[in-house]
């Protein structure tokens, strides 16, 4: 599981351990300082996707950053493949997508795409057999001989997508992937990211699309101010979903009369919204509302996806 | 192929670089041109201005922002999680900047043979030697501000050293005027001989100070002339390790979310 703190059944790929990151300002005091993370673990295994959700500063950046071996924990370690985050040992497994990719302005995506393979280590021909893959799989193929500088902010992600995999890594560290790109390019990219899972690849994704995230995972970590909230207990904890009956009228005697208080999420005389915790309840519920003499109109069963989690939790304060 | 890579992309960094050469090439040829060196003086006056232009402020007009783009940018992000050390990166890129020097000085001796053939005056005696303490003087240089790129924006590494380098020189030269009766000047010229980007010893030996072109034998049997040449590739090594171990120490992050 992709939460801190828990014990691991398989052998991590990404091992975070008690992570603090502070971010201090040259010549500033300690007032000026800002705890960006704190006393963070994290445990990933192979081909698992993780995403990293949390409202703007809650230090899901930081956390890939470090990762990627990017910025130095100020206690804590962090190991890639068994090795330590910055090492080259590390880095021959990783592939990292920044959230603002940047490339050669006055090199093709082809030119741009060789030189990180050359970079990788990799030869000629395995450069060639993989460019082919990735521009395949993300259809850059009329892009290829493009001067980046001429690219759509989706082209650009499409690139630096392929820049991350040229090498076909074990880990891939995916900083907002899916920023810019076109309805069908997100779903290019979903596709592409399950192939890559049931393929072996680890993933870890901050994006705050969150809709996009629910379709890809239910490994997630929701992090606020650099903490993070085991996402699947709040999940546990809260409503599944609502019920929401229309009625003829007697709303406020029927759930006075049939329902438990915590249950009822609001009432009026024509309108009810019920708690519920397991879709399967329903029909009972129904069944007993009918009994005890509620006339119904309409029933809509509304689930809470991950973004209402992630709205109530962020209103709550987590 | 990854070290060919990252040299190519020095070539390739940015568009001015072309423009800057080519500005280079012409005020040469021009100066050449329009002095035209008959005596060893003359001959001395051209060779010192091509040291200075070629060796520092070429070096410092390619070198600006060599890592201090790629940090400001963004882009080293992912450079620095490619499976290569940060001696390798920085080591190409000074690499790479030297071997532009050296196509740039053979072009630019190329331009004043060329230049003296077609003019039939002037000479063109030591202009070998004088490109070649030049192409060293470069690569000190171009080393001390790739270091410094490390850790300052493109704006200020060249003008930095520019500004240091000349405000040094002025205080110094008032300093060793004034303590011109003292014995204590010898702490500052070894300061400015030895630990300083090595102007003095390069030109003293382009300029046939330490013996007209040959191996005399110095003071611990070593030709002073090779004795700079050394020097000066170890001043080369020293700001390069600097830069290498400060690259190892940066982190490298754009935002903090």
């Amino acid at each position: 599981m992709a939460m801190s703190n828990n014990d691991d059944k398989q052998a991590a790929v990404v091992e975070c351990k008690k992570l603090t990151k502070i971010y201090k300002k040259l010549l500033a005091g300690k007032s000026k300082a800002v705890c960006a993370l704190q006393d963070i673990s994290l445990s990933v295994g192979k081909g698992q996707i993780v995403g990293l959700i949390g409202p703007n500063g809650a230090g899901k950046s930081t956390l890939l950053n470090l990762i990627a071996g990017l910025i130095f924990p100020n206690k804590g370690s962090v190991a890639v493949c068994g090795h330590p985050a910055r090492s080259i040992q590390a880095h021959k497994g990783l592939g990292y997508m920044p959230e603002h990719p940047v490339f050669l302005g006055r090199y093709t995506a082809r030119a741009v795409l060789r030189y990180h393979g050359a970079l990788s280590g990799m030869t000629r021909q395995a450069i060639s057999h993989q460019m082919d893959k990735l521009t395949e799989k993300l259809q850059m193929d009329e892009y290829l001989d493009r001067c980046c500088m001429d690219f759509s902010q989706g082209m650009k992600q499409r690139l630096a997508l392929s820049i991350a995999m040229i090498n076909d890594p074990k880990v891939l560290l995916l900083d907002e992937p899916s920023n810019g790109l076109d309805p069908i390019g997100i779903i290019q990219l979903r596709n592409f990211l399950k192939e890559l899972r049931a393929a072996g690849t680890t993933i870890v994704i901050s994006s705050h699309r969150l809709g996009e995230l629910e379709q890809l995972t239910s490994d997630y970590m929701f992090m606020y101010r650099g903490q993070v909230v085991s996402f699947a207990d709040k999940l546990a904890c809260g409503h599944a979903g609502r019920l929401r009956i229309e009625l003829v009228s007697g709303g406020n005697a029927i759930a006075e009369k049939l329902l438990s208080p915590s249950k009822v999420l609001s009432v009026s005389d024509t309108e009810l919204e019920i708690a519920v915790d397991d879709p399967g309840e329903v029909p009972d519920i129904i069944i007993d509302l009918a009994k005890g003499g509620a006339r119904m109109m309409g029933v809509l069963l509304e689930r809470e996806n991950i973004e209402d989690v992630f709205v109530r939790l962020c209103s709550e304060g987590t | 192929m990854r070290k060919y890579e990252l040299i190519r992309e020095t070539f390739c960094r940015r568009g001015y670089i072309w423009i800057v050469h080519v500005v280079w090439l012409v005020l040469y040829g021009g100066f050449w041109w329009l002095f035209l060196p008959e005596s060893e003086k003359e001959v001395g006056d051209f060779g010192r201005f091509l040291f200075i232009w070629g060796g520092f402020f070429l070096a410092l007009a390619l070198s600006a922002g060599i890592f201090g783009d790629d940090i400001s940018s963004g882009r080293i992000c992912v450079l620095i999680t490619k499976p290569l050390s940060h001696g390798e990166l920085y080591l190409c890129r000074l690499l790479g900047l030297s071997l532009q020097a050296a196509a740039h000085f053979i072009l630019a001796g190329c331009i004043i043979v060329i230049l003296r053939f077609v003019m039939r005056k002037g000479s063109i005696e030591h202009l070998g030697i004088w490109l070649f303490a030049s192409w060293l003087l470069f690569i000190t240089v171009a080393a001390l501000s790739t270091s410094l790129s490390v850790v300052v924006g493109r704006i200020y590494n060249s003008l930095l050293i520019l500004v240091v380098v000349v405000t040094v020189y002025f205080i110094l030269g008032l300093l060793l005027s004034s303590m011109h009766q003292k014995a204590d000047t010898g702490i500052l010229t070894a300061f400015i001989r030895y630990a300083w980007p090595p102007f003095e010893l390069l030109s003293k030996f382009a300029g046939g100070e330490y013996g007209k072109y040959s191996l005399t034998v110095g003071r611990f049997s070593v030709s002073k002339s090779i004795a700079c040449v050394v020097h000066s590739v170890f001043l080369t090594v020293v700001y390069s390790i600097i830069g290498i171990i400060l690259l190892r120490k940066r982190q490298f992050s754009r935002q903090r979310d």
